[in-house]
């Protein structure tokens, strides 16, 4: 473990009270039932644990890096779907914080510390991993832009009272003409459209987002017209470590049902379990260690200021695989047992760690362009 | 062509692959979705002769074999895995009347199942809390205990289940569903292979005569490792079926989606997750004909079975995995077909039974 201070450890003591007080009796009935969870809403609101990325001058908890990753590995160790929702908010707002004027970040977060929740729109039905392929418009007319088109697969989509949507604001331009906007979740001819039903992380809501004339004021677009895409870029950077944070939860979690099922079938000291399956185990515990320190040390360079997008692809791609192994292994390991037990919903839960905010091979191509830069570009890496 | 295939093992395949085709692939997500039992299905397996495909002429089974029996396998599982299922755990029961049954026995037993009048299940496994046990009165054979997670539970009217006689020694028995004191638990909640049920039995003083003992007494142990050898082969077929099920619509679907331009599977990293997967499901299938041929031909194919169990455990879940990922977030959408493929590959690759690890089985051949 990374040698946290006093302060990481309590945030991340409240967080894993939380995960089970609120999280984990009821993760099982919200997987079964595909719904959304709003009295979760009512818990993390008294705890103001929604706010954790919205600055303190605004009202929020404003944790580091490395303390919201702590949070999120406890959200993800309770229920990865529940988790999403926590981390697609902050996903939301750190748009906000990388390109909103003062004004913005005081309307934006207002309702978020007050226990609201926000949603990010970049992916549409044609422009999964070419995010830059969208053909949602936002055309200025006055001192107005006008969005139509639909986005899709967006996290919170059906909860979320503030949104963050990219559109193109010069469609001849191709991903040079995507800009970022606030859009207010009450603003006329934006509608929610169908409802997806998931392989995993069943608990979190996932919508289509459909624009009919949608008038926001010019006043709403983050940055200047054309920045959309270095915007996504940079907010994805930041929230990549989300997703690392909710697999190195979730394979925790595998691990430690795995082995509490296993204690259960045997129980007697004399009669443990053979070397095959104790090696599996110590492969699992070492795959889910060497992730958490690549995330910690990913979310330290951040706290401390320095370059860090290679490292949150690789903690993402790597956390995202290890959770897949590790949980899948789980299942297998406990045969029926594991068919039919919890541990089947953290490997239907682990798949969309390795797809959303960038699929693993997005994350590759990044990491490999790292890999073939000039090596004087490469100084400092270690 | 398959050279490696008769042309009766062919033919067998493809009437399969067509009836999975025509008769399984419309109900195939409702049955996922509802789980309830598929009663037409079964009904149709029965009318396609699948029931007693291994089974000799003489008791009314095709004769087919075993290289049969995983080519349909493998062909219902890339319609719909759990149908297959519950084939394969028939099959299983099916197998041990056969093979270790009495005359009378077979006589009772065989026409039956081979025509689908009677649908069987393979009940060996236990939680470990109250084992089935099995004493021997002077009215008969008395079980008594649980076991777990019995396919077909609830629909088979015939359970082949195995029993402990004794410290260390088991034994095989035929217990009719009927049998008094004979109890099904409630089925249990699976991601995958819904429709095929799984339950435990509960046994209460169930009294069974002497006739009903399957197979040497006390030697059961043996007989147990050879059923779960065929299991293996089985669950490597619909591991291989819903592999190749994935392989080609994954396939499908980067030949449709254009992302930068051009579709994704002119990429060469979606092309190397295609053919990864595509390797091991040849290599699978190659390994699971060669297994059930020695089967066919009367050879120990215990080892062989454990290796196929060996890589496809491996790989089965991989396969999935990474045709998942190709499709991206399309994918993880349950109103796409590979969810479904995905959780029921999950059931299909699982090591149920921790005594007799694959590796275990292959490490004693290689150091006996």
């Amino acid at each position: 473990m990374t040698l946290l201070t006093p302060e990481h450890l309590r945030v991340k003591e409240e967080a894993r009270a939380f995960t089970a007080a609120h999280i984990i009796p009821r993760a099982a009935e919200y997987d079964r039932s595909g719904e959304f969870h709003p009295f979760l809403l009512e818990a993390a609101r008294e705890s103001r644990i929604f706010a954790m990325a919205v600055p303190r001058e605004l009202g929020g908890l404003d944790l580091d890096a490395l303390t919201q990753a702590l949070v999120l590995e406890e959200w993800g160790y309770g229920c990865a779907g529940m988790g999403t929702t926590l981390a697609a908010s902050v996903l939301a707002q750190d748009s906000v914080l990388v390109a909103g004027t003062e004004d913005q970040k005081r309307r934006f977060f207002e309702p978020m510390a007050r226990g609201g929740i926000g949603a990010f729109g970049l992916t549409e039905p044609n422009a999964g991993s070419d995010a830059g392929s969208g053909r949602t418009t936002a055309l200025r007319d006055g001192d107005d832009y006008v969005i139509n088109g639909g986005k899709c697969w967006i996290t919170n989509g059906g909860y979320a009272s503030m949104f963050v949507i990219y559109a193109l604001t010069d469609p001849t331009k191709g991903m040079k003409g995507l800009s970022a906007f606030i859009v207010e979740k009450d603003r006329p001819g934006f509608t929610i459209g169908t409802v997806d039903h998931k392989l995993g992380i069943r608990s979190s809501n996932t919508v289509e987002l459909l624009f009919k004339d949608v008038r926001v004021p010019a006043a709403n677009l983050l940055g200047k017209e054309g920045e959309g895409m270095k915007i996504a870029m940079k907010t994805l950077d930041m929230a990549r470590p989300a997703i690392a944070a909710l697999s190195v939860g979730l394979a925790q979690r595998a691990l430690d049902e795995c082995v509490r099922h296993l204690q259960a079938r045997y129980p007697d000291p004399k009669r443990q379990p053979g070397q095959n399956l104790q090696f599996k185990l110590a492969d699992m515990k070492i795959e889910i260690d060497a992730a958490r320190q690549l995330l910690h040390h990913t979310m330290l360079m951040r706290d401390a200021g320095v370059p860090y997008s290679v490292e949150s692809a690789m903690a993402k791609t790597n956390c995202a695989d290890v959770a897949m192994r590790v949980t899948s292994q789980a299942v297998q390991l406990l045969g029926s047992h594991g068919y039919t037990s919890e541990l089947a919903k953290y490997m239907r839960d682990a798949k969309i760690m390795q797809i959303y905010e960038g699929t693993n091979q997005i994350q590759r191509l990044v990491i490999s362009r790292a890999v073939l830069a000039p090596a004087v570009t490469q100084k400092g890496g270690h | 062509m398959d050279f490696l295939l008769t042309e009766e093992q062919q033919l067998i395949g493809q009437a399969a692959r067509e009836f999975a085709r025509e008769a399984l692939d419309p109900v195939a997500p409702a049955l996922d979705h509802d789980g309830t039992w598929p009663a037409e299905a079964v009904a149709a397996l029965a009318g396609q002769d699948f029931l007693g495909l291994f089974l000799p002429a003489a008791h009314g089974g095709a004769e087919a074999g075993f290289v049969s029996l995983v080519e349909v396998l493998e062909a219902l599982s890339r319609s719909s895995a759990a149908v297959a299922a519950i084939l394969a755990h028939h099959a299983l029961a099916a197998y041990a009347v056969d093979r270790w049954g009495t005359e009378a026995q077979k006589r009772t037993w065989l026409p039956r199942l081979a025509k689908g009048e009677v649908l069987a299940a393979a009940a060996l496994h236990e939680h470990g809390a109250s084992p089935l046990m099995a004493v021997h009165h002077p009215e008969g054979w008395v079980l008594e205990g649980v076991k777990g997670f019995v396919r077909n539970a609830g629909q088979a009217g015939l359970i082949v289940a195995s029993a402990a006689t004794g410290e260390g020694r088991r034994s095989l028995f035929l217990v009719e569903a009927g049998a008094s004191g004979l109890e099904t638990g409630a089925p249990a909640e699976t991601m995958g292979l819904r429709g095929c049920p799984v339950a435990e039995l509960r046994f209460n003083s169930v009294v069974l005569p002497d006739a009903a003992l399957l197979g040497p007494a006390d030697g059961g142990a043996a007989l147990e490792a050879e059923i779960l050898a065929l299991a293996a082969l089985a669950n490597g077929a619909m591991t291989v079926g819903i592999g190749s099920a994935a392989v080609e619509h994954a396939a499908a679907y980067a030949k449709t989606r254009v992302q930068f331009g051009r579709p994704i599977a002119a990429l060469e990293a979606i092309q190397t997750l295609l053919a990864e997967a595509a390797t091991d499901c040849h290599l699978g299938r190659l390994a699971l004909r060669h297994a059930a041929r020695l089967l066919d031909e009367g050879q120990p194919f215990q080892v062989e079975a454990a290796m196929v169990q060996q890589f496809l455990g491996r790989m089965g879940a991989r396969i999935l995995q990474d045709t998942v990922q190709v499709e991206g977030g399309f994918g993880y959408s349950e109103f796409m077909p590979l969810p479904r493929l995905f959780r029921d590959m999950a059931g299909t690759t699982l090591r149920d039974a921790p005594a007799d690890l694959p590796e275990a089985v292959i490490a004693a051949s290689l150091l006996a």
